[in-house]
């Protein structure tokens, strides 16, 4: 499985902390017994390449949409991208909703309850995280990728098992980061195939 | 190689051939001939009653010219069945004994093929009705274009051969997957030869069913580890599209050429873009940087020369890591893809790499898909679209222009670098720089020169005016006031004769005494 990151720009914290080496990188992960190879992307986040998202996502199966807890504005931002996900992908998208940097928890701007009903009214999930103290990354990844092995094989029996499509194995999970800096609403792509 | 030696060889067995042979051939036959002169008479052979002449193995020059084209056109009619039968001999080779049919059709099928394609371009409904007596018309053409053909074969052969070799080398080592492995690849490549009829989006889909058949076989019946898998996979991704590759590659079928031409002309319209409007965080005045990015666009450029999905990818992750490289030293930390997508965009719009949009298709139809989603690979290949796609939406608003300024630059009107100070473009290496510099120091000290120049002849011609002028106010005054020179004892007698005008005086005064 691959998983590709639409970032935002200018860099978040969260990016930084994915891509402090290289803009592309490989994570083993082991899901019930099942070796997952996920394959993390960077991606330009400025506005001028805003259009070019599809381009990115079109073949995913995730998406992790990222915002700041202290700013209204990334939430919106993130509704702006589940609308668009939606649109362009339907519901087989598996979509997160990340509440980045509990560190600053008495600057929080965006109520949990806000946020946690919202993400259900959408069919996504809701996680809390921060990419300072390093928290609650690796939970978010491990979570995400048992729920499109999941989405995926029930795509899979729908569709009949046997003639196994391609299209389907190219398939990924996008992370849409739409932290605070983030004037774009730059989106993380993790594409998992 | 053995095809060309052997096609010389048979050559030899004729007894009137030379014009294709070497020299060192030559001589050796006119010494055969040398004693076949003497036995035989000195008149042509042919008896026409003209005398003939060695050099023409005993015809006179008529004849022998005449006995000459006639051996000639056999000895090509000859080598071209010898080369289709080597041809057929290789085809059978690697093809079950069924297939035999089928290669003898794919000597010709690439001229058919081109046939085909005039005959769509130009009467794409009349070819439907007599699509039978275009055949036929084809192979006519066929025949008369027989001289060239056997060169194109063997020179993709020889490729061909090489990789299907390598092919069944690696294959051995895998044994009874191996084989397998084999069988079906040949099995694969026979229903392709079948399916050329077929949109290209068939043909990639069915490829794409292949590599996926065979990965998913490979695995469950072979248990074969996953990172050998993915080996064999690269191997037959090599082994076939080194075969399919001028069948599929930019089919004339689709529009990918118009594309690639419409692509070209506006890479080309957008020759003007300069690192700064795109905010490439690259600065090529360093060396290392400037070299990084030559090598980029080396790398890019290179693609187009691969035949194997897998090698165009390497090509563009070489060029990437290039890019990443000389954003590194200009910045001295790693790049995000915030950088690298934008440097990306401009080493494209520099290199203007030929054939963008086949090469994209091409790799996007019939790469292994694993690899293309997956893998380091897919990643750069993905931006490579995203910039070709930045490239052809590009407008004002993207490079931060107002349209007034896009429009006047994409019309050609004016240029942003002429606007700069340097009028040399910046991208060129620091020797021709330098050059530039020395070009431009050297035209600022002509025009001083000349400037000085002129001013030097102006004040020669003022001088030339001045001392004129001055003659001729000096004449002017002569002119005017002309020396009159009186004769000289008037004056002087006026001078020493009473004077005239005493009696307006007063009279002098006269001493008086007072007695006192």
């Amino acid at each position: 499985m691959a998983l590709t990151v639409l970032s935002c720009s200018p860099r978040t914290l969260f990016c930084e902390t994915l891509f402090n080496i290289a803009s592309f990188l490989t994570k083993k992960l082991n899901i019930g017994g099942k070796r997952v190879n996920l394959a993390i992307w960077d991606t330009a986040g400025q506005e001028r390449f805003h259009a070019l998202g599809p381009i990115y996502y079109r073949d995913s199966n995730g998406a992790i949409l990222v915002y700041d807890i202290t700013d209204e504005d990334s939430f919106q931002k993130v509704k702006n991208w589940v609308k668009e996900l939606r649109k362009m992908l339907g519901n087989e998208i598996c979509l997160c909703i990340v509440g980045n940097k509990i560190d600053l928890e008495k600057e929080r701007h965006v109520s949990i309850q806000e946020a946690e009903s919202y993400a259900e009214s959408v069919g996504a999930k809701h996680y809390h995280t921060s990419a300072k103290q390093n928290k609650g990354i690796e939970e978010l990844f491990l979570d995400l990728c048992k729920r499109m092995i999941e989405t995926a094989q029930v795509d899979e029996r729908a569709k009949g098992n046997g003639s196994s499509q391609p299209g389907a194995a190219r398939r990924g999970v996008q992370i849409i980061d739409d932290e605070p800096q983030a004037q774009s609403g730059g989106g993380g792509c993790c594409s998992s195939g | 190689m053995t095809l060309v030696s052997r096609m010389i060889g048979n050559s030899f067995s004729h007894v009137l051939v030379c014009p294709l042979i070497s020299r060192k051939k030559m001589s050796l036959k006119s010494e055969r001939r040398g004693i076949h002169v003497d036995q035989s008479e000195l008149l042509c052979k042919k008896g026409c009653g003209y005398y003939g002449n060695p050099a023409w193995q005993g015809f006179c020059s008529k004849c022998w010219r005449e006995e000459y084209h006639k051996a000639r056109q056999k000895q090509i009619q000859e080598d071209w069945e010898l080369a289709e039968r080597l041809q057929r001999e290789e085809e059978e080779a690697f093809a079950s004994s069924q297939s035999s049919q089928g290669a003898q059709s794919l000597t010709f099928s690439k001229f058919e093929e081109k046939k085909t394609n005039e005959k769509t371009r130009k009467v794409t409904t009349v070819k439907k009705f007599f699509s039978a007596s275009s055949r036929v018309g084809s192979k006519k053409e066929i025949q008369e274009a027989k001289a060239p053909s056997p060169s194109i074969n063997r020179q993709t052969s020889i490729e061909t051969d090489r990789v299907s070799k390598e092919f069944i080398e690696f294959l051995k080592t895998f044994h009874k997957t191996g084989q397998e492995i084999y069988k079906q690849t040949k099995m694969f490549l026979e229903a392709m030869h079948y399916k050329r009829e077929l949109s290209i989006e068939e043909q990639s889909e069915c490829t794409q069913d292949f590599y996926q058949n065979v990965a998913e076989k490979m695995q469950t019946r072979g248990k074969v580890p996953s990172e050998k898998v993915e080996k064999i996979m690269d191997q037959i991704e090599k082994y076939i599209m080194t075969r399919l590759y001028k069948y599929v590659f930019c089919p004339e079928t689709t529009d990918d050429e118009k594309k690639d031409l419409a692509i070209q002309k506006r890479i080309r319209a957008l020759h003007w873009v300069t690192p700064q409007m795109l905010c490439v965080p690259v600065n090529e005045e360093i060396p290392e940087v400037s070299d990084m990015v030559v090598k980029a666009i080396t790398d890019i450029i290179e693609m187009d020369s691969k035949r194997v999905p897998r090698d165009k990818l390497a090509c563009i992750t070489r060029c990437s890591k290039h890019i990443f490289n000389a954003i590194k030293i200009t910045k001295n930390e790693p790049a995000s893809a915030d950088d690298f997508l934008p440097t990306l965009i401009y080493i494209v719009l520099k290199g203007n790499p030929p054939r963008l949009q086949s090469n994209i298709q091409y790799i996007t139809r019939f790469c292994n898909p694993s690899r293309l989603m997956t893998g380091e690979d897919g990643y750069y290949f993905t931006n490579l679209c995203c910039a070709v796609a930045f490239i052809e939406k590009l407008d004002a608003q993207s490079l931060n222009l107002s349209q007034e300024d896009f429009d006047r630059y994409m019309s050609g009107q004016t240029s942003p670098r002429k606007q700069e100070s340097e009028s040399w473009s910046p991208d060129a290496c620091l020797g021709v720089k330098q050059m530039y510099k020395n070009l431009d120091l050297l035209s600022q000290l002509n025009e001083r020169q000349e400037r000085i120049m002129n001013e030097a002849k102006k004040l020669e011609k003022d001088l030339i005016d001045w001392t004129d002028g001055i003659a001729k106010e000096v004449q002017d005054i002569v002119e005017k006031y002309p020396l009159e020179i009186k004769p000289a004892a008037q004056p002087l007698a006026a001078i020493d004769s009473e004077n005239v005008e005493n009696d307006k005086l007063p009279p002098p005064l006269q001493p008086q005494v007072y007695a006192g």
